[in-house]
């Protein structure tokens, strides 16, 4: 990214704050800049959000000298984790835009920067050449939720571990052949703040996952309710978003987020439906390669979102409500009574 | 406040009376007892009226109850009455109502009244029961009362949509009933309804925290449901169990793994979210197989999904399994197993499942299994007739379905015949079925055009039937389509470059690529330029490229250890194939001293392998020793029985040893040619031996087919991509 713009660093979410208005020239809602907590404000904000993805959905955005791009990356290089919620909320537009034109080859120096610093981020987080690993349970064994025997003197069963995310290299350029990995531990880091991204943020993430597979003609036929939902981005429905190749690597933290989307605690019909109709798309576009590993996962989410919910169960009055009131009427007689 | 649920009634209160008592709820606890007498009326009057036409049906055990009850603790108190009231209104519906009547109770003070009786006896004396039993009815009676009441204003307050105020009440249930019952509940002392109350409450608050947006305390609360002693019965654990494992797995909340004062020695920890939910879902799997709880689909399902995030989907075909018969039909669990075993690479098996799910008895037109059964085909010459067989079906049968499937029938279909081809016996069958192959490929793009794997399939196959134009422009479709994110991309464009003779783009291409790779991938590109550097013969610059390679690949070897990596092994390059390259270069130099220490190199890593003993033989041959040659060829053709090149030698070298060894040669060249249709070399000596025989009519066509492919020989094999 170019350093001559605006040399000093952001310190402070004021600082961000102040930058980001002359960013988006003076286009800030009043409401951001008086706030108490700016960076939950920033957050949570729905005028900004929608300034700020319509810049980054905006034709010629992401290039070398864009301006959002370098506030986004300052703001999340300030290391204050405030602001670094506000830089993850615009990972879905982020990723959706720049997976969707870097099809093209297109310069996008911009958004690279930033998904290169979130990159890193998650590189340190994690530890560098570290796999993401699951040991299996096995049921031979024992845990805190269930007992098993297990034979005195042979050791337990040996578990297996296996590998969920592989071992993250550290990148100072986007390479094509990495961009999925780098984009997939992208969003493999925004999965981890999901609880806290605000609605908006998945559901354009949920809308670009749609693009993303290629597949919003085979869905075009059936009622579109979501369709409706994202209207006022008038933005989207002008570009049409590139189908992506989406390798496992990419697609496996994608159909995370989804599947957080429609079966986490959201109480949210919109985004239920939204995610509904990503899973889909993301199961028919593995079943177009026969990709059995995207097919099984997907297969399954689509499957869980068919299926009704379990009901918290009701209080239930034994002995029927009539016996229950004498009792009670009876209990009262007695005190009355007896005073 | 108890006023007001009595308006809401419509009963008879006045509403002076109810000012005046609503005022009275808020003042000092010294006229607490008043008041409460004064509720107790109304509880009477309000529940009188609403058991009036039953009141007959009273029976005397419950008067007795309601009698020990009052004489245990002395009176009902202000707690106790508000408890029965709100209980009163929560039933007919009135949540707001009971919510007014339930803000009244104070629950500390309950608890301390509670406290004592219940939890003062030392478990020593637990074995005397009759006294325990006799001592506690009353007074968990009472306290079922209050903490019920807590319990349905929690509820009350959830279905007004309160739900962080409505966890707190509900939290404040549980912490009651743990400081009174100290020790865990035991199984045989608690009242049937105390027991409801706790197991209801111990279940909602985790959904309340989810709601309220608490993840963490809903975390918390799921770990106390199901670490501490609540005596929950089989299905509430069930029911709980199963949302923690659904709330883990998309709750989007790093949880920290759950720490353990009771650890055994060899128990399973977990220590992530999936861990976990990987745990509790194959418990409540075993569960339903010993019987204890209900089938749920959706535990499956979300097995399926954990699972194949970590790709364990054998230990997931194990589950399927296990399932007994009559949840799942029997064509849909195979086909579950198929998807499970082709991903964990049991071919054979997937097959075999497919197979049965395929026949004409079971499900026969199954697109999904159809496709998977042709792809699975696609990648083996022998099973290529089978696929072919599959792929027609599917596409008969995407027909009315969707164009994206009929395009990926129509893909398999394409590539068993490919496939097929290969294996063919007559040059005719070839051709015939290399044509049907192109058509169905070039039928499966007009579908979609915008599939690169199909478009990569489509640029192999052009190339195999060294249609090189054709080749070039899928190869640069494969690379706009994928934005030269697909190593083999590059690669298709760079090979058929070379197979053109252009070889400086072919480079160029090479270096792009390499400018996209990481270093560690670099491999197979590093080698496709040594070979490019060798095919123009560079032999310095060559050897640079080989040594580039070599320490690649050496490093490679240090960083993963002498085990050998299984799982990407399709795109690294090994040591031996460096040692055998530098040994064909020099070879091909006649640098035998060189050429023979590379030899060594190379079969120091492998010991038995064709392609040594074949550079070995042509070593021999170049230095006219034609019995050691002859013998190096053959041992080459016995450990790989289809290894071309040296049959095209030990033709060559046989059509040289005299008229009486012609029929022999030419066989050996026909096999070659059977196995390598557009293998240069073998036309060539084909043609000899013809004209040697005198059919100079065939020998002008070998030699013809001969030059023309001389212009299009790639400097790898399309079959290694």
């Amino acid at each position: 990214m170019t350093s001559d713009a605006s040399p000093q660093p952001i310190q402070s979410t004021k600082a961000a704050v102040e930058s980001l208005a002359a960013v988006l020239g003076g286009a800030l809602p009043e409401s951001v800049a008086s706030a108490d907590d700016p960076a939950a404000t920033l957050l949570h904000d729905a005028g900004v959000a929608s300034i700020v993805s319509g810049r980054l959905r905006g034709a010629g955005s992401g290039v070398g000298n864009d301006g959002l791009c370098r506030w986004l990356y300052d703001a999340f290089q300030s290391n204050l984790p405030e602001l670094q919620l506000v830089v993850l909320r615009f990972v879905p537009a982020l990723a959706g835009v720049y997976m969707s034109r870097a099809v093209s080859r297109k310069p996008l120096a911009g958004f690279e920067a930033v998904l290169l610093a979130l990159y890193a981020h998650a590189v340190a987080q994690r530890g560098a050449g570290e796999p993401e690993t699951v040991t299996l349970p096995n049921m031979a064994n024992p845990s805190v939720y269930h007992e098993a025997k297990v034979p005195a003197k042979t050791k337990a069963t040996e578990l297996e571990v296996v590998v969920l995310s592989p071992a993250l290299e550290p990148h100072g350029t986007i390479r094509a052949t990495r961009r999925a990995r780098i984009v997939g531990a992208v969003l493999e880091l925004y999965h981890s703040r999901l609880a806290l991204m605000p609605l908006s943020s998945k559901m354009d993430f949920c809308e670009f996952c749609v693009g993303w597979t290629g597949k919003h003609s085979k869905l075009d036929d059936k009622p579109r309710v979501a369709a409706a939902a994202s209207e006022p981005n008038t933005a989207a429905t002008e570009e049409k978003w590139k189908r992506v190749p989406l390798p496992w690597e990419l697609f496996q933290p994608a159909m995370r987020i989804v599947a957080h989307c429609l079966l986490g605690p959201t109480y949210s019909d919109e985004l239920k439906t939204q995610a509904a109709r990503a899973a889909e798309c993301l199961y028919w576009r593995a079943a177009e390669t026969m990709d059995t590993r995207a097919l099984l996962l997907s297969r399954s989410v689509v499957r869980l979102s068919q299926m009704a919910e379990e009901p918290i169960p009701e209080p239930s009055f034994s002995g029927g409500i009539e016996n229950m009131a004498e009792l009670e009427a009876m209990r009262a007689d007695i005190l009355s009574t007896k005073n | 406040m108890a006023a007001a649920a009595e308006s809401d009634n419509g009963s008879e209160v006045s509403p002076t009376a109810a000012a005046t008592r609503g005022s009275a709820v808020v003042a000092s606890p010294v006229k607490a007892k008043a008041k409460a007498r004064a509720l107790e009326l109304e509880t009477s009057a309000s529940a009188a009226s609403a058991s009036e036409s039953s009141e007959a049906k009273v029976d005397d055990g419950n008067i007795q109850e309601a009698e020990s009850s009052l004489r245990e603790g002395l009176s009902l108190n202000y707690e106790e009455a508000r408890a029965l009231l709100g209980r009163l209104e929560y039933q007919r519906g009135n949540v707001e109502a009971a919510l007014r009547v339930f803000d009244g109770i104070d629950l500390q003070a309950a608890i301390q009244r509670f406290q004592p009786s219940l939890s003062e006896k030392p478990p020593s004396k637990r074995s005397n029961k009759l006294r325990s039993d006799s001592s506690n009815s009353g007074s968990q009676h009472a306290a079922s009362l209050v903490l019920e009441a807590i319990y349905l204003k929690s509820m009350s307050l959830h279905k007004l949509g309160k739900a962080m105020e409505a966890a707190r009440q509900c939290r404040s249930v549980l912490d009651a009933v743990e400081s009174i019952f100290q020790r865990g509940i035991p199984d045989v002392m608690v009242e049937q309804k105390l027991q409801e109350t706790v197991s209801k409450s111990v279940e909602l608050l985790p959904e309340l925290w989810k709601q309220a947006g608490a993840y963490q305390e809903a975390l918390v609360s799921y770990r106390r449901a199901l670490l501490s002693q609540w005596n929950l019965d089989d299905d509430c654990c069930t029911r709980i169990q199963k949302r923690f494992a659904v709330f883990l797995l998309y709750g989007g909340v790093e949880a920290s793994p759950p720490s353990l004062a009771s650890q055994t020695e060899g128990s399973y920890v977990p220590k992530n979210n999936l861990e976990e939910a990987i745990l509790l879902l194959m418990i409540l799997l075993k569960k339903w197989y010993l019987g204890k709880t209900y089938w749920d689909p959706s535990v499956m399902e979300h097995l399926t999904f954990a699972l194949s995030l970590c790709g364990q989907t054998s230990v997931l075909a194990n589950h399927l399994e296990e399932v007994l018969p009559g949840i799942y039909p029997r064509t849909e669990r195979w086909y579950s197993l198929a998807l499970c075993n082709y991903v964990a690479s049991h071919n054979e098996a997937a097959l075999n499942l497919l197979r049965k799910l395929l026949n004409k008895n079971e499900s026969p037109g199954d697109i999904m299994a159809l496709l998977l059964a042709a792809k699975l085909c696609s990648s083996d010459c022998s099973l290529a007739s089978e696929g072919v067989e599959y792929a027609r079906r599917a596409a008969t049968n995407a027909e009315s379905s969707d164009g994206h499937l009929k395009s990926a029938a129509l893909h398999y279909l394409g590539s068993c015949l490919a496939k097929k081809s290969r294996i063919a016996s007559s040059d005719h069958q070839r051709s015939l079925l290399q044509a049907e192959a192109l058509k169905s490929l070039n039928e499966a793009i007009s579908l979609d055009r915008h599939n690169p794997d199909l478009i990569f399939d489509m640029g192999i196959e052009y190339a195999e039937q060294r249609n090189m134009h054709a080749a070039l422009k899928c190869a640069k479709e494969f690379i706009d389509a994928t934005g030269g994110s697909v190593s083999k991309g590059w690669r298709l464009l760079s090979m058929v470059l070379s197979a053109q003779q252009r070889y400086s783009e072919a480079e160029v291409v090479t270096d792009a690529a390499l400018d996209e790779t990481t270093k560690w991938e670099q491999g197979p590109l590093l080698r496709i330029r040594a070979k490019l550097k060798v095919a123009q013969s560079l032999p310095m610059e060559a050897v640079e490229a080989y040594r580039t390679l070599l320490a690649l690949v050496q490093a490679q070897r240090k960083a993963y250890g002498t085990v050998k990596n299984v799982t990407e092994d399709d795109d690294k390059v090994s040591e031996f194939e460096v040692w055998q390259g530098l040994a064909n270069m020099y070879a091909s130099l006649s640098y035998w001293r060189d050429a023979e220490i590379c030899l060594q190199k190379a079969k120091a890593l492998k010991a038995y392998s064709a392609t040594t003993l074949y550079a070995e033989g042509y070593m021999r041959e170049a230095r006219e020793q034609t019995q050691d040659a002859l013998a190096a060829y053959f041992n080459a053709v016995s450990t790989e029985l289809e290894h071309a090149p040296s049959k095209v030698s030990i033709g060559a070298l046989l059509s040289k040893q005299g008229p009486k060894y012609l029929p022999v040669a030419r066989s050996f060249l026909s096999d070659a040619l059977r196995l390598e249709p557009t293998n240069r070399m073998a036309w060539f000596y084909l043609g000899k031996v013809h004209k040697h025989d005198g059919r100079l009519a065939d020998a002008a066509d070998c030699f013809q087919a001969a030059s023309m492919l001389d212009e299009s020989d790639p400097i790898e094999s399309f079959r290694s991509l």
